[in-house]
């Protein structure tokens, strides 16, 4: 049994390819997760992160390639056993309690303690469930069971496929609060979300699927990196305004954003560019420096423009 | 699958849908007694005739229905040779595994049990405990219910008990493996609910069987599930009556081999 370090890599896979019939849904995608991070996996809908997320958990058989989790093959039945998942809905029977639902999951596993199911139960905020049937639960409350069962057995690996939809702004601060402790206790964590501001808050690195390819993987400090401060400008003439900045700072990379707004990249003082489209007569209506979030540089790399 | 086997007992002990099936048998049950005490028995004739059932002079005729029926016969005519017991266990059987899939708890058992015999083994199995309880509950309420009705019909011996309920079973279980198959296949409700009608009822094979015999060609037919379970012998007298079993182990191993390759070929 090789000896886990911090290096160690908790999912890592090799070509992996998802087809359907003539589509790849998934095409050789070469993820690298390590042991302990909070894995941030974003991508537009129906961009494979579910596929993706679905093979890693047995739910999917893939076309090609090869998934290791803590570096030993996937179908390992002892490595299994460190995977918690909470894939797209939570899996639920919705004519029993949040207890018994755990409860089921706990023999399912072999478990034969079933004082574990209270604990997740506790740690979710779901004890107080008591006799009420999930099918009267509250979106919120269904996608906390979810991760309750995900929870069950005190899994190193969760696969978390859009955990806070649903939940309103105070679980999303107890869900984040909840992930934050369970990464304090080693635990890997991957998290698909399109609430980009809320990965950003937890996230320790990221992955970006574009059309089922990876098409980057980065750290959170390298992604402070690479989201540089720009100074953005809205203009009545949008055309005339970058010809005239192209011409007189060279250097500043300029970036048409929309309609009527330029980005400016490498640029410390914007009040100069104010200044000199003022005085070639084109009307600046706002302006001002920008730092650029996750969303912004996700949006950026799905356009191609980095 | 010990530990699925366990999980889907626990399910089926805390689901009212089994609870709802007993009662569903134990109601025709003694509806069909009822009638039977009404229109066999001197006591019931007089109630019959006063509420306007039979005619006085139908008397003789409507005591007959008892001839030659014993209470094996009666278990039988009751809910098991006209297809009532499959269309009812089929349609538990399709709430049982379809609730899986519907609600998505199959992602939490798939995630951890990668080998997917294991899941069409531990339903296979629950299955036949589940018809197990339901045919013993079945029998043992019929033959209450008849010396409520004061031993209306003649006991059967235990052997012949014995002997049928054993290949009903297997019939039965083999019946509720083919459910699953269609639950696997289609995850859909409705699906599962109609095959349980129209197999179960025996509505497609008698049709089949009906049309197939015009061409002198429906003499196989007698070894599907529906018709070996509606003509299939009360009693053991010779080895050929031991076909009911092989029909019913073959039918057995064939659905769940198939559920099992449709599942392994399915993502979740």
């Amino acid at each position: 049994m090789s000896i886990e370090g911090a290096d160690t890599l908790a999912i890592e896979t090799k070509a992996l390819t998802k087809r359907y019939k003539d589509k790849a849904a998934v095409k050789h995608l070469e993820l690298k997760v390590r042991k302990g991070e909070i894995y941030g996996f974003i991508g537009r809908n129906g961009a494979g992160k579910s596929t993706t997320l679905k093979m890693i958990s047995g739910l999917a058989a893939f076309t090609e390639g090869e998934i290791r989790l803590f570096e030993r093959p996937v179908g390992d039945p002892a490595v299994r056993r460190r995977l918690g998942v909470l894939i797209e809905s939570a899996g639920l029977y919705p004519n029993m309690t949040a207890k018994q639902n755990v409860v089921m999951k706990a023999r399912c596993m072999g478990l034969v303690d079933e004082s574990s199911a209270d604990e997740v139960l506790k740690l979710t905020g779901l004890a107080d469930a008591g006799r009420k049937k999930v099918k009267h639960f509250s979106m919120g409350m269904k996608q906390r069971l979810g991760v309750a069962l995900a929870l069950l057995g005190n899994p190193d690996l969760l696969l978390l496929d859009e955990p806070i939809n649903g939940l309103d702004p105070e679980g999303i601060r107890e869900f984040r609060q909840l992930l934050l402790k369970l990464h304090e206790e080693g635990k890997t964590i991957v998290v698909s979300s399109h609430i980009l501001g809320e990965l950003s808050k937890i996230a320790t690195s990221y992955g970006i699927i574009k059309d089922g390819e990876l098409i980057e993987q980065i750290t959170r400090e390298e992604l402070e990196e690479r989201c540089q401060d720009y100074f953005q400008i809205e203009v009545h003439d949008i055309q005339r305004a970058l010809v005239l900045i192209q011409e007189t700072f060279p250097t500043v990379r300029a970036e048409v954003f929309d309609a009527c707004s330029i980005r400016l990249f490498g640029i410390r003082d914007g009040a100069v560019i104010n200044q000199m489209l003022i005085e070639n007569q084109v009307q600046v209506s706002a302006s001002g420096m920008h730092r650029m979030d996750l969303e912004e540089y996700f949006l950026e790399r799905m356009e191609g423009r980095r | 699958m010990f530990n699925l086997l366990n999980m889907d007992l626990y399910r089926v002990k805390r689901s009212k849908s089994v609870y709802v099936c007993l009662c569903i048998f134990f109601a025709i049950t003694v509806l069909v007694y009822w009638m039977l005490w009404l229109l066999a028995t001197p006591g019931g004739q007089e109630k019959a005739v006063s509420i306007g059932l039979i005619l006085a002079e139908e008397r003789e005729s409507a005591a007959d229905v008892l001839s030659g029926v014993d209470s094996l016969v009666m278990f039988r005519q009751i809910c098991q040779d006209g297809g009532m017991y499959k269309v009812v266990f089929g349609i538990w059987v399709m709430l049982f595994v379809c609730s899986d899939f519907q609600g998505g708890f199959i992602k939490n058992i798939m995630a951890l049990h990668q080998k997917r015999q294991n899941y069409i083994g531990s339903k296979i199995i629950t299955v036949g405990i589940v018809n197990f309880c339901f045919l013993v509950l079945n029998l043992i309420f019929t033959l209450m219910m008849n010396r409520l009705f004061g031993n209306m019909v003649p006991y059967a011996g235990w052997k012949d008990l014995l002997f049928y309920l054993s290949w009903d079973w297997l019939l039965t279980t083999a019946f509720g493996a083919l459910i699953i198959l269609v639950c696997i296949l289609t995850r859909s409700v409705a699906a599962g609910a109609a095959v349980s009608v129209l197999l179960g009822s025996g509505m497609i094979v008698m049709m089949l069987y009906g049309t197939l015999n015009v061409f002198h060609m429906g003499g196989w037919m007698k070894y599907t599930i529906y018709l070996t379970g509606s003509m299939g012998p009360g009693r053991y007298t010779s080895m050929k009556d031991l076909y009911v079993y092989v029909v019913g182990a073959g039918f057995l191993v064939l659905y769940t081999v198939a559920a099992g390759i449709a599942l392994k070929r399915q993502d979740i």
